[in-house]
């Protein structure tokens, strides 16, 4: 065990190939956290004892209380290969000390952003399975994240042990286990796996890029140790011995020959080597110590040089299985190994990570720096969270120092997500004030930080909102924005119990709005507060953050109420026209709904404001059928600069158009911020200004002349072209027992739910339904389908997509009455604007 | 020089008076162009003038006890180019029969007061009108920053009312409330929407009820206000004087 000092990981720091930044990653309750105390159980952080109950890298109380990770935690360990290890990593090293940055995120669903920022600063992802649950919805996505953000994932097969103790499978039984849970990883990684610039991600057991084993007991393998174990008495290389262990390879114990049958010639049966020579020890040791022969299981232990304390020997059952199984196999060894040798290093990574991260061109000083992960290049660093400090109101912004070395003092460009390279906006010049180590609960100064770690800097979180880059290069762009698989689409109204706590509500919605990456905070134009957030459990943990951390003072909070989204669901009837207030200017308008599958790739940052505008136009004629002039006068993605609806320049060769741009942007991202409908955010539009007559004089032209009456014809236009609501829909994942089907499915057909598919895991009763649910159906969800199918039923929740409501926001129905509420919630008159308060006559 | 003054009746014009008098000119005779009275609207949404207000006019000119011309206005923008080229039946042309007008009982002015800040669109006209009739154009306001002018106005004590909003954040609560009380709310839309804070683009009309050039001050005793477009996001509202008086100060 290493106690570290501050000083030797500083000097690890420096050898960028011998660092491994990683991320823990699983569906909730597959057993990450657990798994990691064991890991840093070996790192000497904790004592080894507690190693399984600790749940280290859990920080706060309610993390330790409900058993769920909330917050993802960054903590920095210390490992040294042999030379029989070393000889394994194909990359040079410097030396055989590793320094390992591993960052415990969280598994369910609604945290995923968390998962997200955890992703962005690391390059290789240890994915957990539980070996009886196999690959869940939570699984799927953090795996798409990770390869999304060009993350090399290996696998850690856990909870064997409830396999062996609580199912009693047979050997063959779970090899075939492991074998589906290895296929479906596979699956998922060749169909998410985009570009194969990175090489063959899947993961094979006879690589070692899968380990199996239980982290609760803190064991766990490799076919790499067995491998080694058996090259020597077999006398053959290890590698060939590894390719033994997997797969249709068979061994005959009576001829001592190898196979790769199932029976020999004389009808006998062949061992498949795997369940000979990797589960069956692990069999004997659980069968003599769970049933008691303990002179056995001391044999055993003997004959596979287990070394027993006086203190052990005294131990029996459960206690004794542990100690055992953590002195034959190691969960730490195993999976450090698998770490070390193939997870690649910051230097290794970067190489092909930086296309995918950097906005720049890929050959000036910054996009080569970060290619070479050069320490004495320019800055560039990402910050990708911000962590609250025992200081109130005060964050540690956490990130990636992805070329240069960032140094306490140092005075930096702190560029958020808006900043555009040569501007002034969402720009500022300060110092970082320090740069700190965080690990788990603690954090220690460093004096500077080079290239390829993780740091925490003080002193620049009033800068940033809650991401962004920094750097000393003066030209550099940003680094990409991260893309997050959940959105914030449930919201609630909070409030003050005693009136003068309002200030004190305010300052800490700001706060909780920077401490999480995905929550939203904003007070609507009616003077609401709100906070929205992806799922139930998320806004619950987000006030309750509020309220005993952020703000301190007693809130009142309205019911959930999801997002929605206006659209319109065809092409506008006619030209919308509005006049600017002084009547001198006017602008023809017309909307039409985009492709649905355009719309995707733009929020899915695929085809964005910042493309080449001609490589776009490209795309767009091609694969949309837009007219190519049309798509090279694209003006505007909005809201947010970054949205899915889009201004598009139809006019043709009209004076002084260029000098009210601005100004008509201006009013489509109100418009497309604030529908006309519901006030809520358009989504999936196009606007077509198709002419405007504008008055000769600029000063009569301003923005607030043209604004207005843009945005009037843009409201005028929707209101033409069958104006609808959008409601959010998540994908629901339930697990149950055949038996609690018929539950499962009234409680989703009472909520609108859409059975998608239904599959029963081989050789159990265990049946997985997967299924549509509107979000607005999802409140309480949970709880009603525990009472219904006497708590045997799990669902997973997470935001698929956005369904059109048939119907329209202007006529009486479903989707008026919506539309109604929300205005009333709102404090807007209950009934929508009529066309002509938009639409001038001539 | 002896002066004629063009009014509105609004804030700038009654300012730029009051700048001629400090240069040391005398303001003989004023001047205005007025909607015709068959017109069922006040605002008749003119590119030149300002017609809001317009029924009002005469007690400006009782204030400062001076006369006052005025012409109908008969013609329309039909030449709407920067730069203007005399054309039949233009409002432009209205302009030039009022000064004509005035200079006919008035032979020794020599300079014309107009209260254009920033419009080219106007500047241009008068001064086309001015160059026919061999006058002097005197636009003390010209291209001084609007958001000074409007706090140097409320300084120096001119007294005016909006009576015209169109602009995004004005509605009918603005209508009647004075230039000093609506001065912080201008200025933090010019901030906003880029609205002019002198209403330069057309964003509101105002009404002079008094200034220290006035002798009486006008009093409205009744007003209405007028929807002139129901548009939900700017609306254009305005208060038509029905009824003023002037009184002694």
């Amino acid at each position: 065990m290493v106690k570290f000092t501050v000083d030797q990981i500083r000097g690890l720091m420096d050898k960028t190939a011998n660092i491994r930044n990683m991320s823990v990653i699983a569906h909730v309750d597959h057993g990450k956290s657990t798994l990691t105390d064991s890991l840093v159980a070996k790192a000497g952080i904790i004592a080894s004892a507690t190693a399984g109950e600790a749940r280290f890298t859990d920080t706060r109380a309610d993390e330790q209380e409900r058993g769920i990770t909330i917050k993802s935690t960054a903590i920095s360990m210390y490992f040294e290969l042999d030379e029989d290890q070393m000889e394994d990593i194909k990359d040079k090293s410097a030396g055989n000390g590793f320094l390992i940055n591993l960052i415990d995120s969280p598994g369910h669903v609604d945290f995923s952003s968390e998962v997200t920022a955890a992703l962005r600063v690391t390059d290789g992802a240890l994915v957990v399975v539980d070996t009886i649950s196999g690959v869940s919805v939570q699984t799927e996505t953090v795996l798409r994240q990770a390869l999304t953000e060009m993350i090399k994932p290996v696998v850690m097969i856990n909870k064997v042990d409830r396999a062996m103790l609580e199912r009693q499978l047979p050997k063959e039984d779970l090899y075939q286990n492991f074998c589906r849970v290895v296929e479906d990883v596979n699956v998922n990684i060749s169909t998410f796996q985009a570009e194969k610039i990175m090489g063959d991600l899947q993961v094979y057991p006879d690589a070692g890029t899968v380990a199996f084993g239980s982290g609760l007991h803190a064991w766990g393998f490799t076919l790499r140790q067995f491998a080694v174990r058996y090259a020597k008495k077999f006398n053959i290389d290890r590698n060939k011995m590894m390719k033994k262990l997997w797969g249709d390879n068979f061994f005959n114990t009576k001829t001592k020959k190898w196979s790769t049958k199932s029976t020999d010639p004389s009808g006998q049966f062949n061992d498949r080597a795997f369940n000979m020579f990797a589960l069956d020890p692990i069999y004997r040791i659980f069968d003599a110590t769970m049933n008691e022969r303990k002179d056995e299981a001391f044999a055993l232990a003997d004959k596979l040089d287990i070394k027993i304390t006086s203190e052990e020997r005294d131990l029996t059952g459960k206690p004794l299985l542990k100690v055992l199984m953590r002195k034959f196999l190691p969960a730490a060894e195993a999976l450090m190994e698998m770490i070390c040798i193939h997870l690649p290093s910051p230097a290794v990574a970067q190489k092909y990570r930086v296309d995918g991260l950097y906005e720049g061109p890929m050959d000036d000083v910054c996009a080569k720096a970060i290619r070479d992960c050069d320490p004495n290049g320019p800055l560039m660093l990402y910050v990708s969270k911000m962590v609250p400090t025992s200081d109130k109101g005060r964050f540690y912004a956490f990130g990636r120092v992805f070329s240069g070395t960032a140094a306490s003092g140092m005075k930096v460009r702190i560029q958020g997500p808006n900043y555009k390279p040569g501007g002034k906006s969402d720009l500022y010049l300060k110092n970082i004030q320090r740069t700190i180590l965080m690990m788990g609960r603690s954090i220690e100064s460093i004096e500077d930080c080079p290239a390829g770690n993780i740091v925490g800097l003080v002193g620049v979180d009033q800068y940033l909102q809650k991401s962004g880059t920094l750097t000393t290069e003066e030209t550099a762009h940003n680094m990409k924005v991260m893309k997050f698989s959940v959105s914030p689409v449930v919201r609630v109204a909070v409030e003050v119990k005693n009136q003068q706590d309002l200030p004190k509500l305010i300052e800490g919605l700001k706060r909780l709005n920077k401490s999480d990456p995905c929550v939203l905070t904003y007070t609507s134009d009616t003077g609401e507060h709100i906070v929205a957030g992806a799922g139930e459990l998320h806004l619950e943990i987000c006030l309750k953050d509020l309220e005993d951390d952020h703000a301190q003072v007693p809130i009142r909070k309205s019911d959930p109420v999801v997002e929605y989204r206006e659209t319109v669901s065809q092409e506008s009837y006619d030209v919308a026209l509005s006049k600017s207030p002084n009547k001198h200017n006017r602008i023809y308008m017309r909307a039409q709904p985009l492709d649905a599958e355009l719309t995707a790739e733009m929020e899915e940052g695929t085809i964005t404001p910042r493309d080449d505008v001609k490589e776009r136009a490209r795309i767009l004629s091609e694969k949309y059928g837009w007219d190519v002039n049309d798509a090279r006068k694209i003006w505007a993605f909005e809201p947010e600069n970054n949205g899915s609806n889009l201004l598009v320049d139809a006019t043709k060769a009209v004076q002084y158009l260029n000098e009210i741009k601005d100004h008509c942007v201006n009013g489509f991202r109100w418009a497309a911020r604030n529908g006309p409908s519901a006030d809520e955010q358009m989504r999936g539009c196009r606007f077509n200004i198709t002419d405007v007559s504008l008055h000769a004089d600029s000063i009569h032209r301003g923005a607030g002349q043209i604004m207005p009456a843009c945005r009037s014809a843009i409201y005028a236009s929707i209101l033409m072209a069958r104006p609808t609501l959008q409601e959010p829909v998540y994908l629901v994942e339930v697990q149950c027992p055949e038996a609690a089907m018929g539950g499962v499915y009234s409680v989703l057909n009472r909520r609108r739910g859409e059975v998608i598919e239904e599959e029963q895991r081989p050789g159990t009763t265990q049946m997985t339904i997967k299924a549509y649910l509107p979000v607005n159906e999802s409140f309480g969800f949970v709880s009603v389908l525990r009472s219904e199918t006497g708590g045997q039923a799990f669902p997973q929740s997470v935001f698929d997509h956005w369904d059109t409501m048939p119907g329209t926001t202007i006529e009486p129905g479903r989707v008026a009455d919506i539309v109604r509420e929300i205005r009333i919630r709102k404090g807007l008159k209950p009934e929508m604007e009529p066309l002509d308060h938009y639409y001038d006559k001539l | 020089m002896k002066v004629v003054a063009l009014v509105s009746g609004g804030k700038d014009s009654t300012y730029n008076m009051m700048k001629c008098v400090e240069d040391g000119h005398e303001i003989v005779a004023l001047a205005h162009a007025h909607p015709p009275r068959s017109s069922d609207s006040e605002e008749m949404d003119s590119y030149l003038f300002q017609t809001v207000g317009s029924s009002a006019v005469h007690a400006i000119a009782e204030c400062m006890e001076l006369p006052l011309y005025h012409r109908e206005i008969r013609g329309t923008a039909v030449d709407q180019a920067l730069e203007y080229t005399q054309t039949k039946d233009d409002e432009t042309e209205d302009l030039f029969m009022l000064l004509h007008e005035v200079k006919e009982h008035h032979p020794d002015v020599g300079g014309v007061s107009v209260g254009a800040i920033f419009s080219s669109y106007q500047g241009n006209r008068v001064q086309h009108v001015c160059d026919r009739l061999g006058l002097k154009m005197l636009p003390y306001l010209w291209h001084r920053d609007q958001a000074e002018l409007l706090q140097e106005m409320v300084g120096n004590g001119v007294d005016a009312i909006l009576i015209k909003v169109a602009a995004p954040g004005l509605g009918r609560d603005d209508l009647g409330r004075t230039l000093a009380q609506v001065a912080p709310k201008l200025l933090s839309l010019h901030e906003k929407y880029g609205v002019h804070p002198c209403g330069e683009g057309g964003e509101f009309e105002s009404f002079t009820l008094d200034c220290p050039l006035f002798k009486k001050r006008v009093v409205i005793d009744e007003s209405q206000v007028i929807t002139h477009s129901d548009d939900a996001l700017a609306p254009v509202l305005y208060l038509s004087l029905r009824r003023v008086h002037v009184e002694p100060k």
